[in-house]
């Protein structure tokens, strides 16, 4: 049974609806981070169950109970804010210290579990400075130990890394994985880094337009995008519109412009109905040999030529339209260049 | 929930100055239009009628309008000044401006009493020197206003031109420059143009300032009257309360049409808001 | 451009002795040992300043003085820092409206509020006399206080609430232990100003003068209309010794006096 179930919610803002019937369920103990372009909902869904905002209509279910009217400051969630939001006038100490402080622990108490959730973070000896005086990773941990130190039921992360430089994220992304998969704790985790959400996640939902495009895996949503925006956001830059479907066991036949396809039957091809193809660039195979009777491909004319380092990129003029692909070779095709663009069987996907 | 606690928040300081603020204010203007019970503009009609009553306004207006224009001609120069030090030179400047600001009106114009007077320091200097035979009435005249109220007014000229001049960019001088123009006209053509719209409230600022002051004028005026004085004479001292009340009516109105208008022109000079 | 300008620099310089000449006049002054005002001064002498202590009730108006600013200072307090708060943490319809209605008594003229304020709550209402000075006196320091708390709020990074909210503190609580103690400086900045402009105000006061009542501003005045002696001089220089003191805490507090010229 799912920890958290956001159901049917709608959240509108200043005359717009950024979320309607918006559904979304979270498993206790995983990590589960909304990934999308800015204005696609996520930090809204995150601030609605945080408790910052309210929705118009629809339930916030949490751990059995409806916690949809349930103030911020009762929800025992942790947040950790995209600009730290430590207290400037606090020390490190007092700023972790301050949620246990408002839950009442006795005085020895806190001192324990500020020492021991400082170690977890790795900033022992950090307790006296204030928030001016550390750097902007530093910082960030304060934040992550405030929110961890009160054993909250879920812990939420609005674009925590966003501010920091490259090195920094990449580090900082791998300990708080860490640290979520040591304390177990449920985590709902907001980005618009793909890499990153990728990277740390249980199960990743892209988001677009206050809608979840796909729930999944990471592995399985990079390997088998479910939607045309889905498939667009990771990488599968070319489509196919196939005028026809049909299946038989193991195998796809699709016609598109008079040409038939075939494509192998996988997880990203087993929508039925989906008639449109998507292929990521580097899958492509751009072939020399412009004869006739190559299966599953379509002539073309090379538009443009840009050499990347590893490969060059090629964007190819068909009668089904330009397609982009990646090929690493010596010699380079020229523009104007005659070739076959080839869809592998296995690499074709079918999208909505 | 969210909304009303907002609300809550702008109760009690909005309801202290409806209370005791605006419904006097209003109610006052309200009574000019009664008299014996009857609505009628009449009150307005005699003062408009009436030259002693027009004198003072028509000095009041005089005193107003020279004061703001030399506070521009002075300001404009000393604020540029200013604006173009260092950061400690101009910290150093400002301050030493903006002391006079804040020191008591009284102090102020009771300066210049010691320096225009019968006894004063100009005429002991005029006659000391044989300018002239015997002191010079610089007291009690409209030319002494005007110099009391330039002197509580300038700083805040130069402290909103400081402002507006701060905000333009030192290097669009240059580049006027590099393109050919002269310094002359380069400040001309490119921070003038600019600055105007903080010109612009700095002298409305002064120009209101002057019209409805009173400590200055009470002080350096003497028997000449401008509508401040003329409105406490006529509550205080005389009595004449509904007279009293006419004024202070053309005084609002003459305050918030002056300010409506550099709102306006303030708008349509700087787009930029 | 830091290229000298010797003509706009002697021009300033001017403009400054035309400032701040009559001041030190004044000062100069208030050492007369003689009974006529004069200008320079005949000898040196402290009598005019005992002579505060002697006279025309001076202690007594500047005790009424400081109370009145202080209370005054109080009362604008409460009633500003919840609606300065309002104004710069939350959107809201009519925002502009009451924006510009907690601003507007700097806009009237300060003689027109004292004439309506003596007619309908002293005459008409029959308030005390000290009432009708304490609440003018709030009046005009409103806007000082609601304006300068505001600024300081509009850099005050509000997640930092949010994040205490989290945490499980109060909406009360959050804006005594988190909000108020990073605008600190601000309101002590705001009070400073606002007691200023209070303690110099003549247009209010001058009709809120009664038996028993007045402040010192409105007894200098009086004393100026009857005796013209160095008396006025002596205690304006201990005035401006007061702004001075008062100018300097500001600009510590503030690191600067980039608030008067910011718009």
């Amino acid at each position: 049974m799912a920890l958290l179930t956001l159901d049917r919610v709608s959240v509108a803002y200043d005359n717009q609806t950024i979320l309607k019937d918006f559904q979304l369920e979270l498993e206790k103990g995983k990590l589960l981070s909304l990934l999308g372009p800015s204005g696609c909902g996520k930090t809204t869904t995150l601030r609605l169950i945080a408790g910052f905002l309210e929705a118009t209509q629809g339930k916030f279910m949490f751990g059995g109970k409806d916690y949809t009217k349930v103030p911020v400051n009762k929800r025992n969630f942790g947040f950790v804010f995209q600009s730290y939001a430590l207290f400037p006038h606090l020390s490190v100490y007092d700023n972790v210290a301050f949620g246990l402080r408002m839950r009442k622990v006795k005085d020895k108490d806190i001192s324990a579990r500020v020492m021991r959730i400082l170690e977890v973070v790795n900033l022992n000896g950090f307790e006296k400075r204030f928030p001016q005086e550390l750097s902007g990773g530093q910082r960030q941990r304060v934040a992550i130990a405030r929110a961890l130190v009160i054993e909250p039921d879920l812990l939420l992360f609005d674009e925590p890394l966003s501010n920091l430089d490259a090195n920094l994220r990449l580090n900082m992304r791998v300990e708080i994985r860490r640290i979520q998969q040591e304390l177990g704790i449920t985590t709902l985790y907001v980005s618009h880094d793909q890499e990153e959400c990728f990277s740390i996640s249980d199960q990743v939902a892209i988001m677009n337009k206050g809608v979840v495009e796909q729930l999944d895996r990471p592995e399985t949503i990079f390997k088998y995008p479910a939607t045309e925006f889905v498939a667009q956001f990771i990488g599968f830059h070319n489509f196919i519109e196939f005028a026809e479907r049909s299946d038989a066991g193991d195998r796809i036949s699709l016609k598109a412009g008079g040409r038939l396809f075939t494509a192998t039957a996988h997880p990203g091809t087993a929508r039925p109905g989906a008639r449109k193809g998507a292929i990521r660039p580097d899958d492509l195979i751009v072939s020399g040999d412009t004869s006739a009777d190559l299966a599953n491909a379509l002539p073309g004319i090379v538009k443009v030529s840009t050499y990347l380092g590893r490969s060059y990129q090629y964007v190819i003029e068909t009668e089904l339209g330009d397609f982009t692909a990646n090929q690493e070779m010596e010699t380079p095709y020229l523009s104007g260049q005659r070739v076959s663009l080839i869809f592998p069987q296995d690499k074709l996907v079918l999208v909505e | 929930m969210k909304k009303s606690v907002i609300y809550w928040l702008l109760l009690p300081g909005f309801v202290f100055l409806a209370a005791f603020m605006i419904i006097p204010i209003v109610l006052t203007i309200g009574s000019t239009f009664f008299q014996e019970n009857s609505f009628t503009f009449e009150g307005y009609m005699h003062f408009f009628r009436d030259p002693y009553f027009l004198k003072i306004l028509l000095t009041t207006l005089q005193v107003s309008v020279v004061t703001t224009l030399v506070c521009v001609v002075l300001g404009f120069p000393t604020a540029y000044y200013i604006s173009q030090k260092a950061p400690r030179r101009k910290g150093i400047l400002l301050a030493l401006a903006i002391f006079p600001l804040l020191t008591s009106p009284v102090v102020r114009s009771f300066s210049w009493m010691i320096i225009l007077g019968r006894k004063g320091l100009i005429n002991n200097a005029l006659v000391g020197l044989g300018i002239v035979d015997k002191p010079l009435d610089i007291l009690y005249t409209p030319a002494a206003m005007m110099i009391g109220l330039t002197h509580l007014f300038l700083p805040l000229m130069i402290i909103s031109l400081v402002g507006v001049l701060e905000n333009i960019d030192n290097d669009l001088l240059k580049a006027a420059q590099s393109l050919g123009a002269s310094r002359i006209t380069a400040f001309r053509r490119v921070v003038f143009p600019l600055a105007v719209p903080g010109l612009v409230i700095g002298a409305v600022l002064v120009f209101v300032g002057s019209l409805t002051a009173y400590t200055t004028p009470a002080l350096l005026g003497g028997k000449q009257r401008v509508i401040a004085t003329f409105l406490y004479q006529n509550a205080m001292t005389l009595n004449d309360w509904y007279l009293a009340s006419v004024v202070a009516a053309i005084m609002i109105v003459i305050t918030f049409v002056v300010v409506g208008v550099m709102n306006k022109m303030a708008k349509t000079l700087n787009p930029k808001g | 451009m830091r290229e000298k300008h010797i003509g706009l620099g002697l021009f300033s310089l001017l403009v400054f002795i035309f400032l701040l000449g009559p001041l030190l006049i004044i000062s100069v002054t208030s050492f007369e040992p003689g009974t006529v005002l004069k200008f320079p001064p005949e000898g040196f002498s402290f009598r005019w300043y005992e002579n505060i202590f002697n006279t025309g009730g001076f202690l007594r108006t500047f005790q009424t003085s400081i109370i009145i600013s202080l209370l005054g200072n109080l009362l604008a307090l409460l009633l500003g820092v919840p609606a300065a708060y309002a104004l710069s943490r939350y959107d809201f319809k009519g925002k502009s409206v009451l924006n510009a209605l907690f601003l507007s008594p700097v806009l009237i003229p300060g003689i027109v509020l004292g004439f309506t304020l003596m007619k309908y709550l002293i005459v008409i209402y029959h308030l005390p006399m000290y009432l009708g000075l304490l609440i003018g006196h709030t009046i005009i320091m409103l806007p000082f206080i609601i304006r300068v708390i505001a600024s300081s709020l509009s850099s005050f990074d509000f997640a930092v609430e949010e994040a205490a909210l989290s945490l499980g503190a109060g909406r009360v609580r959050t804006f005594f232990q988190i909000v108020l103690p990073n605008i600190r400086s601000g309101i002590l900045a705001a009070v400073l100003i606002a007691f200023l402009e209070s303690f110099n105000n003549v247009d209010i006061s001058v009709f809120m003068t009664g038996p028993g009542v007045s402040t010192l501003p409105i007894q200098m005045l009086t004393y100026v209309e009857n005796y013209f002696d160095p008396t006025i001089a002596a205690i304006s220089v201990l005035l401006m010794v007061l702004t001075g003191l008062l100018m300097f805490v500001i600009e510590r507090i503030m690191g600067g006096f980039s608030y008067f010229t910011k718009r």
